[in-house]
């Protein structure tokens, strides 16, 4: 794939920014229209859904190969990434002429999405055949939709707004969204004049720092806006000519899903974008993130679902009014804004104002936030009055003040190979802790939270203490502590303690710790009753005064 | 019948001339393939190697051990044994050991590659009945490109880097694979030097006809290194020797890189796919090659190239009870 498949194995060799800005900047000033147009919508995140499925895929290769299937997982498993396992067995055709990125991708990879089976099989032979040994693994990385080289969004726009000498903001904007290099070329998105449409997608989200610091260091509270932070969807919610549309963070749009709120836009002034939460919310006030999981994925809910999980729009800001950009305009003026524009709204809206939590002091903001789990939010988010909307995370404006996690001791007792830079080194583990018979039962997969050196340690314990095999899991001698940060205690099949935790990772090796000293079910158990009570689903007993959990 | 060769906590060991191969701890007499740290070791009384394996072992193992060359082919009767040592293109002197007793013939490879390689003498297919064959690359995913590709992609990455101005410090192993980089590299792109864990192997090869473009030790250059090429060991990849090199771009030659991930641990800039061990298809067609009806797989994860070689008929198993850690690849 002409020039792309170079820059490909250049980006993924640098190892530094500002080297692979230029090396991109070289790439879409040579490339043709088309290519630069496929090249900037693969970096920038997106990727083909349904060209092949990895198992037909793995199977087909291997055939190419003339190996058996087992062998190729075992590779895979050596490797830690399918596409380069693919590449490093297909090898290409020294021989083959270069092809455009945008051929490969319109005549190959598109016309896979809608290929029967046997077409596919026939579609891929002809592409292992006629790419170069250096295109396979961008091709098969754009095939399984893994793309992703070390190059964020930012420094994508910093190439693309080098090359066009427009803004980095502009481009970040026109990038956005829903956009394909056939709707929208590439001269459109590093050209001076952008696209009417351009106010169609969402702004690039302002995000929050976590605070690791006293909040007495920010300064005098009353500088600061707090307000609960939201264990929803954050999503932007714009409204324009066309109608009012929803997009969220990953830049998908969900309107489809949530027709409710999209009824809401008609109400609403033209040229508008908010940024907020969308929350699941009966009659009994909001409720778990796991029943706004219901809604999500439905692109026309039936009534009987709308009915049953009600969802409502929690307004935090306001980034456009009336056609005009406010992003620059400090948070408190912002803010003002989008109370007025509220208020002016009927009632009986699914459309709110997340509201201020007031304070007098820092002490008095601590103490609310102890609330936190109890009203089934995640902490505070604290927004410095006079902060712009900023692209993406700029410390010192916004910060989120999670509640604290909770903690326990847990027990490696499963070891996988990771993936990417951890390829073949054991670095994802299965941690268990004690059910009442002494018996360890496990309870998470985690892995992250650890130096380099500590998993190279630990790698070297695994390899040494395997005791058993179980697809691609080692079991591992019980003998490495970790304390283990989590979220939340769910109900869950998918572990034999019958619970599964909420955002695990590994906090710190407890060196000090045998394993027989690591923490019991009931314990976690326990957690799980303190977190719930206030969404309606806490813990009940049963006839005869057991614990029923879930 | 008893075997030639049976598996002792000290390694390989033939009972009908009392000794071992490539043996652990102490032994009487030791017969070894070839100089690497984890083939040869020290402290066994007797050695018995190939005539150009000598001068390399004296220089790891020390100028006074008993040590013995044997010539390529030369049959040695040990006992009720007759030994002889074959070319394994591995690195210079490298061997398989020819082990044959009674009638029925092991055959021992040490580390071996079949591919080309200017700096040692070329592999030979040996016949026997039992094959100990090494599978540090026992996978499909592993398929070498030719040595002279290799070298130009060395030569190009270097120019590179001189052209920004820049030294480049390539990592290769000091016995074998370093001489192998060096000696392909091109000395009008600009200064080459060797660590000095490299330099003393080099006048050995010269004898062997092996020839280097002037290689320098980093103390008597001029302290410029802009443009130079650095040939070390990973050994002293994070030590304060590298520091130097300021700027340096760092390239890692072996078969490992083959793998991106291995690359990207080590924080490589480049990693060159150059291995002195056979490849997949190396291996595939040495073992069938050497007609073994069965084959003992040791060195390396052995299990898929057993489980492929039984699903094509060919008896193959691990090789229990001798665990050796590579030390190169």
């Amino acid at each position: 794939m002409k020039g792309f498949s170079e820059l490909f194995h250049d980006l993924d060799e640098m190892t530094k920014t500002g080297d692979r800005i230029a090396r991109m900047v070289a790439y879409f000033t040579e490339a043709s229209e088309e290519d630069a147009g496929w090249a900037s919508w693969f970096l920038a995140g997106n990727r083909i859904k349904g060209a092949v499925r990895t198992g037909e895929l793995r199977q087909w290769a291997a055939q190419r190969v003339s190996l058996p299937l087992w062998l190729l997982e075992d590779s895979y498993e050596r490797v830690g990434d399918l596409a380069e396992t693919l590449s490093l067995l297909v090898r290409g055709n020294e021989n083959a002429k270069v092809m455009n990125l945008s051929t490969v991708v319109e005549e190959g990879l598109i016309s896979l999405v809608a290929a029967d089976p046997s077409e596919k099989q026939l579609i891929l032979l002809g592409m292992w055949n006629e790419l170069r040994p250096i295109d396979l693994l961008p091709f098969h990385k754009l095939l399984t939709g893994g793309f992703r080289i070390g190059v964020s969004r930012g420094n994508l726009c910093k190439a693309l707004a080098e090359v066009g000498g427009v803004d980095q903001a502009v481009i970040a904007q026109r990038i956005s969204g829903e956009w394909d290099p056939r709707s929208r070329k590439f001269s459109q998105i590093v050209g001076k004049d952008g696209p009417d449409d351009a106010w169609c997608r969402p702004f690039p989200f302002c995000l929050a720092s976590p605070l690791q610091e006293k909040p007495e260091n920010l300064g005098r509270v009353e500088n600061w806006w707090a307000e609960w932070k939201w264990d929803g969807i954050r999503c932007q919610f714009l409204n324009e000519d066309k109608g009012g549309m929803l997009w969220t963070r990953g830049d998908e749009s969900v309107g489809e899903s949530f027709p409710e709120l999209l009824d809401v836009a008609p109400h609403l002034p033209i040229g508008l974008a908010l940024d907020g939460e969308i929350l699941a919310w009966g009659p009994d006030g909001m409720r778990s993130f796991s029943r706004l999981q219901k809604r999500l994925g439905r692109k026309q809910p039936s009534p009987s679902i709308l009915k049953k999980e009600p969802v409502r729009y929690m307004a935090y800001d306001l980034l456009r009014m009336n056609g005009k950009d406010l992003r620059l305009v400090p948070f408190c003026k912002r803010r003002q804004k989008l109370e007025d524009l509220l208020n002016g709204l009927p009632a009986g809206f699914p459309l709110q104002l997340s509201l201020r939590v007031d304070a007098e002091s820092w002490t008095e903001l601590a103490s609310s936030r102890e609330e936190s789990r109890d009203r089934g939010v995640e902490g505070l988010m604290l927004k410095q009055m006079n902060s712009p909307y900023s692209s993406g995370r700029v410390k010192g404006d916004w910060y989120k003040w999670k509640v604290d996690p909770y903690m326990a001791d847990m027990v490696v007792v499963g070891a996988q190979l990771g993936h990417g830079k951890r390829a073949n080194i054991y670095s994802d583990y299965t941690l268990a802790v004690l059910d009442t018979s002494g018996e360890l039962v496990t309870v998470a997969k985690a892995y992250s939270g650890l130096s380099d050196e500590e998993l190279r340690e630990v790698d070297r314990y695994v390899r040494k203490n395997i005791t058993g095999k179980y697809g691609p899991v080692r079991m591992v001698r019980p003998g490495i502590v970790f304390e283990v940060a989590f979220e939340g205690v769910q109900s869950s099949g998918r572990h034999k303690s019958g619970v599964a935790l909420r955002f695990p990772r590994i906090q710190r090796w407890r060196k000090d710790k045998e394993p027989k000293e690591v923490d019991t079910l009931e314990n976690l158990i326990g957690y799980a009753r303190m977190g719930e009570p206030q969404r309606g689903i806490g813990p009940k007993t049963d006839d005869v005064g057991n614990l029923l959990l879930f | 019948m008893e075997e030639p060769l049976i598996t002792r906590s000290e390694g390989l060991y033939c009972p009908a001339g009392d000794f071992y191969i490539d043996p652990r701890g102490q032994v009487e007499r030791a017969l070894v393939t070839h100089a690497h740290s984890d083939h040869a070791r020290s402290g066994h009384a007797h050695y018995l190697v190939s005539q150009t394996c000598l001068p390399l072992l004296k220089l790891r193992l020390g100028q006074n051990i008993q040590v013995e060359g044997l010539s390529y082919g030369e049959v040695r009767k040990i006992g009720g044994a007759r030994v002889s040592f074959h070319p394994a293109g591995h690195i210079l002197g490298s061997a398989q050991i020819r082990v044959e007793v009674g009638g029925r013939v092991w055959v021992v490879s040490g580390d071996y590659k079949p591919q080309p390689d200017q700096s040692c003498e070329a592999f030979e297919l040996v016949k026997c009945d039992v094959f100990v064959s090494e599978c540090t690359f026992g996978l499909p995913v592993y398929q070498w490109k030719e040595e002279m590709d290799i070298h130009m992609e060395i030569n190009k990455w270097w120019s590179e880097n001189a052209e920004a101005g820049r030294p480049s410090l390539l990592f290769a192993y000091s016995l074998g694979k370093a001489q192998r980089v060096l000696r392909g590299l091109d000395p009008s792109i600009g200064p080459i030097f060797a660590h000095g864990a490299v330099h003393p192997f080099l006048p050995v090869y010269e004898t062997c006809g092996v020839t280097f473009p002037r290689v320098q030790k980093p103390k008597d250059g001029s302290g410029d290194w802009a443009g130079a090429m650095i040939v070390a060991p990973p050994a002293v990849e994070d030590a304060g020797w590298t520091r130097r090199f300021k700027d340096a771009k760092r390239g890692f030659a072996s078969g490992w890189m083959a793998v991106r991930g291995a690359r990207r641990r080590r924080n490589l800039d480049r990693g060159f796919v150059l291995s002195d061990h056979a490849d997949w298809a190396g291996l595939l067609d040495v073992i069938k090659g050497t007609g073994a009806e069965s084959i003992k797989l040791t060195h390396g994860d052995g299990d898929p190239l057993a489980r492929y070689l039984k699903e094509h008929g060919i008896n193959a198993s691990i090789l229990e009870g001798v665990h050796v850690r590579t030390e190169e690849g």
